[in-house]
């Protein structure tokens, strides 16, 4: 039993290992900047839907607060280069620490609520930081901030900074997601792991187990809000632009789980795929559609969403073969008599 | 699984290949909020673009610049052409869809983009790929700051807006005894309300005026009664709002709801530009005064505007207003330019860009003409101040194009 | 700052808190029910503004006749919306919970899409009605007869409400609520219970939109302005407590207008939000939540 379980995770790096590689060469052939954008976006939404996955997934968390700690760590390594002049390589590490921190923060108070009255007091956090921020002069409020490409500095990856050149974003996105990805591979295997899936399979089980909830969902709070906020930190130099409405606004803390939810919650490779299926038809669809001013594109979304919810409730990656085992996440305990 | 990403890379090739074109159009990139909250003023602006390109591809004999229609005649008739891109107000699509139109439509410059979070990321991928970005309706004064070569603005900023508030109280105080001492500023949270009440703090101290309150409040809010009641608790000579239209309707019923009635408002034009609020507030606004950089009343001085409008109305069944008329106006001398150019080169649009000086009375605009500065600001982009009498915005000030007098209640 | 600036505050708050309350009382009721949390519930008062706004612009009809017909027809939606959607969402076998809260957010977007698609972007509203543009002088404290009135229709609202829950029909939706299978065993049509259950939220967001349909604007994004409003108001509550989305709706509108007023306007929603926060450190289930 053990063997095959290890000859699993073994199989698990192995594919993982190819992927990064298919992934390294295949936007090299692809000249067309608009799909290596669309490329990048995918990446490094896969690896924060990842993120998001070890605290809503593995440890059964539903934190729709993920937001703050991408815009804390695109904030964090956006202030250290323009007022420090500190490198975004180095800042995206200040980044994710305080994002960590920022979900340690959050995740006291709120841990001890349960179900729905936790999602949305995470929600409301998201919203207070997002209307500070928007009121706080000294990091730009409402203006945002400006990362003009320095052209004293030239192509740079200690700045991380390219004029033209997309592929290094694209390598940064992917040293992200893969690490994200290589986080959660170790989570899976890890006594966290086993006991994270006693919290949220049965928290009156794992309690009397003596297991201690509370340290080890601050624990999954911290990796999620670190790695989130380094996520974060790579976003802001790609787009060059950040403010309070395009990295704390809390439509992103929808953004950031729906891949892993739609492609298949606490799994390994679910945030990918639901990423690599999710991001390409919404930014095809806005672009293709989206100009027709009729909201085609936003309906296109919607309904899409619903049918791969109501059909792939476990998740797209089932599709591919990926064994998904029945967390009862939100409402544990309330279960139903249709789902037995 | 794979069938799925099989239509996804079917998409994908399908739209790499590029649909076939024409060779000889010239193919400008246009980006608005299409969807969303502001997607209205997005299809407006679709609308006022699709009205320019009418203008200079069709044969209409319009009295402005590039009004005979007939393409581009220095590029053999060359047509434009427009490609619309929905950025939905978000910062990272803005950037991405700058991208797209600029190495997949392969255009020769971009227009747009309403919000100014999104031109500043669109006119550092303009900068970045030395394609021309023309703003046509950004108000944020520190968008030309950023020392980018392929920035340019036809339309004034706030600051140059506000001045010309301020000004019309200088001026309106000395005709008529009655001056300006006390201002409310009310504005959105965001980067427009915040830019545009920082420069009336400014033009404010500079004359003396005293701000009895400054309420920042924030947008798309459910209600504004608590504000309006700090408006009318302050009771200061003009309230000068800085809103879009979804809050400007609910500032002017929510005024009339606590029993206020105002000596004087100075709108900074956004939702006070819109139908929409003349609409829902009725009499309410009558007598509201607004900034603005299009009037649509100058028709002795700018005889083009009647035709053009009536080719806009046709298009979207709306009058031109404060941004369709800017909108019209910056594709009109991005296509100049172009013509000048003779060419879709790069470095020679840039040069063609420069070189820009058109005279008002060619354009539809109340100003005196298009002329960029070092920064691509247009300098000779002059504001009028309008008043709403009868459901319209007539023209008060400058006082040499007004087309009535100005009613002024303040100090009465 | 005078008592009456300050009472005229409070009064405007209160009446808006009537409105986040039945804006409120429609999702508490839903949830209550099958533990779902809809959110596209913000679309469905969108669309209850536009049913109003459309038969107005039509037939000139003043919106407060049109208080029955659009309750009726969120009715009629709210059952449709369980058939099509909720009962395959309750019937999945993973994930339910992020299943429902994924669909409902997928029928939110397409909804807003679709509203789009058929009124256009642009801000619409309602010109001319009874109530519109008068307003009240007590004694310096001045009342918008519309708010009034939308306060008023928000409080028979609750007490319809409230006698529901007093019937057969309540009866059956509590004991549903309380155990699931043991219905099924008395004879009590579970599916049937539910959807009447979404019927009646969906109604209620429906008279909501209807009185706010005569002073505020409507817009396909207009429902987002009241949602999450709408949700922090529930959870205060607590999920479930028809009473409970009354009086948090009292209370947010209250904080929210007095920290509009005497802290800082566009930091009012944090007044809100921390008044939330607060409450959930010593009542985890909100103020008045069972479940």
């Amino acid at each position: 039993m053990d063997t095959s379980i290890t000859r699993r995770r073994r199989l698990e790096l192995l594919i993982g290992a190819v992927l990064l590689a298919v992934l390294a060469v295949l936007p090299l052939p692809i000249q067309d900047t608009y799909t290596r954008n669309l490329i990048i976006i995918t990446v490094l939404f896969a690896g924060l839907a990842q993120a998001w996955n070890i605290l809503g997934g593995y440890c059964g968390q539903i934190s729709l607060s993920h937001a703050l700690y991408f815009g804390v760590g695109a904030y964090v390594s956006t202030l250290l280069l323009t007022r420090a002049g500190i490198p975004p390589t180095i800042g995206m590490f200040a980044g994710g620490a305080l994002g960590g921190l920022m979900a340690l923060l959050v995740g006291w108070p709120c841990f001890r609520l349960s179900g729905h009255y936790y999602a949305i007091a995470t929600v409301v956090v998201g919203e207070i930081f997002f209307l500070l921020a928007l009121n706080w002069d000294w990091i730009g409020g409402a203006t945002g901030i400006n990362i003009p490409y320095r052209r004293s500095i030239g192509d740079s990856w200690l700045w991380l900074q390219f004029r033209i050149d997309k592929l290094p974003y694209h390598y940064a996105a992917l040293a992200f997601a893969a690490v994200a990805w290589l986080v959660a591979w170790l989570i899976e295997g890890s006594r966290w792991g086993f006991v994270w899936r006693a919290v949220k399979d049965d928290p009156i089980a794992a309690r009397s187990l003596a297991v201690r909830i509370f340290p080890s969902k601050m624990a999954a709070a911290a990796i999620s809000g670190a790695l989130t906020g380094m996520g974060g930190a790579i976003y802001a130099q790609y787009v060059g632009y950040i403010d309070p409405d395009s990295v704390l606004y809390g439509h992103l803390s929808i953004l950031i789980p729906l891949p892993a939810v739609l492609g298949g919650v606490g799994t390994l490779w679910g945030p990918l795929v639901g990423a690599a299926v999710l991001i390409p038809l919404s930014e095809l669809t806005r672009s293709y559609l989206g100009g027709s001013g009729r909201g085609v594109d936003l309906m296109i979304y919607g309904a899409l969403i619903i049918v791969v919810a109501l059909a792939r409730p476990q998740g797209l990656a089932s599709l591919i073969g990926v064994r998904v085992r029945a967390p009862r996440g939100l409402d544990s305990g309330a279960d139903d008599a249709r789902a037995a | 699984m794979q069938r799925v990403m099989l239509v996804v890379a079917a998409f994908v090739l399908a739209i790499g290949g590029g649909a076939a074109r024409a060779a000889d159009d010239v193919v400008i990139g246009v980006l608005y909020p299409m969807t969303g909250p502001n997607a209205q003023v997005g299809n407006d602006a679709k609308a006022a673009m699709e009205t320019a390109a009418d203008i200079i591809n069709g044969s209409h004999n319009i009295p402005m610049l590039l009004g005979k229609g007939g393409g581009l005649d220095k590029l053999g008739g060359a047509k434009v052409r427009l490609v619309f891109a929905d950025h939905q107000g978000d910062p990272q699509k803005a950037r991405a869809e700058a991208e797209r139109l600029i190495t997949q439509d392969k255009v020769v410059a971009l227009i747009g983009s309403y919000q100014s979070a999104t031109a500043a990321t669109i006119s550092q991928v303009a900068d970045r790929y030395e394609v021309p970005y023309m703003s046509a309706d950004n108000s944020s004064p520190s968008l030309n700051q950023r020392g980018l070569k392929w920035f340019f603005r036809t339309s004034p900023h706030d600051v140059m807006f506000t001045q010309a508030m301020f000004d019309f109280f200088r001026d309106i105080g000395a005709k008529t005894g009655r001056k300006v001492k006390s201002v409310v500023l009310f504005h959105e949270d965001t980067i427009f309300g915040t830019d545009s009440s920082n420069a009336q703090k400014q033009f404010a101290e500079a004359a003396g005026i005293k701000v009895a309150a400054d309420i920042r409040y924030r947008g798309n809010s459910p209600s504004l009664s608590a504000e309006v009641q700090q408006i009318k608790a302050a009771n200061a000579d003009v309230i000068m709002p800085s809103s879009y239209t979804s809050d400007a309707i609910l500032l002017m019923r929510g005024l009339h709801d606590v029993g206020y009635t105002p000596k004087a408002i100075m709108a900074q034009s956004a939702g006070f530009a819109e139908q929409a609020l003349i609409d829902a507030a009725g009499p309410l606004v009558e007598g509201v005064m607004s900034r603005s950089a299009f009037a649509l009343d100058a028709t002795k001085a700018r005889p083009a505007i009647p035709q053009v409008n009536a080719l806009y109305k046709a298009r979207n069944n709306k009058d031109l207003n404060d941004n369709t008329g800017r909108e019209i106006t910056a594709m009109i001398v991005l296509a100049d330019a172009i013509n000048r150019a003779g060419s879709t080169e790069p470095e020679k649009l840039h040069a063609a860009l420069v070189a820009t000086d058109i005279p008002g009375d060619q354009t539809i605009m109340p100003w005196k003409g298009v002329k960029f500065d070092s920064t691509g600001q247009n300098v000779a982009a002059t504001p009028v101040i309008q008043q709403i009498k009868d459901g319209k915005y007539r023209t008060i000030y400058p006082f040499d194009v007004a087309v009535q007098e100005p009613e002024w209640n303040v100090g009465k | 700052m005078t008592a009456t600036v300050i009472l005229q505050v409070a009064v405007g708050g209160l009446l808006m808190g009537l409105i986040y309350a039945l804006v409120a009382a429609g999702l508490s009721l839903i949830f209550g029910l099958m533990d779902v949390v809809n959110f596209a519930h913000g679309e469905l008062l969108m669309l209850a503004m536009y049913a109003t706004f459309v038969v107005w612009l039509a037939t000139g009809l003043d919106p407060l006749l049109l208080l029955v017909p659009v309750a009726l027809l969120l009715f009629a939606l709210g059952v449709a919306i369980y058939h099509l959607l909720m009962a395959r969402a309750l019937s999945v076998r993973f994930n339910r919970g992020m299943v429902q809260i994924f669909v409902t957010f997928g029928l939110a977007i397409l909804l807003r899409g679709a509203a789009q698609f058929t009124f256009g972007s642009d801000f619409q509203s309602i010109g001319t009605s009874l109530l519109a543009g008068h307003t009240l002088n007590l004694g310096g404290v001045f009342v918008p007869l519309p708010q009034l009135a939308a306060g008023i229709v928000s409080l028979l609202a609750f007490g319809a409400l409230f006698v529901i829950g007093r019937t057969e029909f309540g009866r059956a939706l509590e004991a549903t609520r309380e155990d699931r299978e043991a219905v099924a065993l008395i004879g009590i049509d579970r599916d049937r219970i539910f959807a009447l259950g979404w019927g009646l939220g969906a109604a209620a967001v429906g008279i909501a939109g209807v009185m706010l349909a005569i002073f505020y604007y409507v817009s396909p994004n207009v429902g987002a302005n009241f949602a999450l409003i709408a949700y922090v108001t529930v959870a205060l509550g607590g999920f479930g407590s028809l009473f409970g989305a009354l009086v948090a709706g009292l209370l947010i509108g209250l904080v929210e207008a007095m920290t509009a007023l005497l802290i800082e306007p566009s930091l009012k929603q944090v007044g809100m939000f921390a008044i939330y926060l607060a409450v959930l450190m010593f009542r985890p289930r909100g103020l008045f939540g069972t479940m």
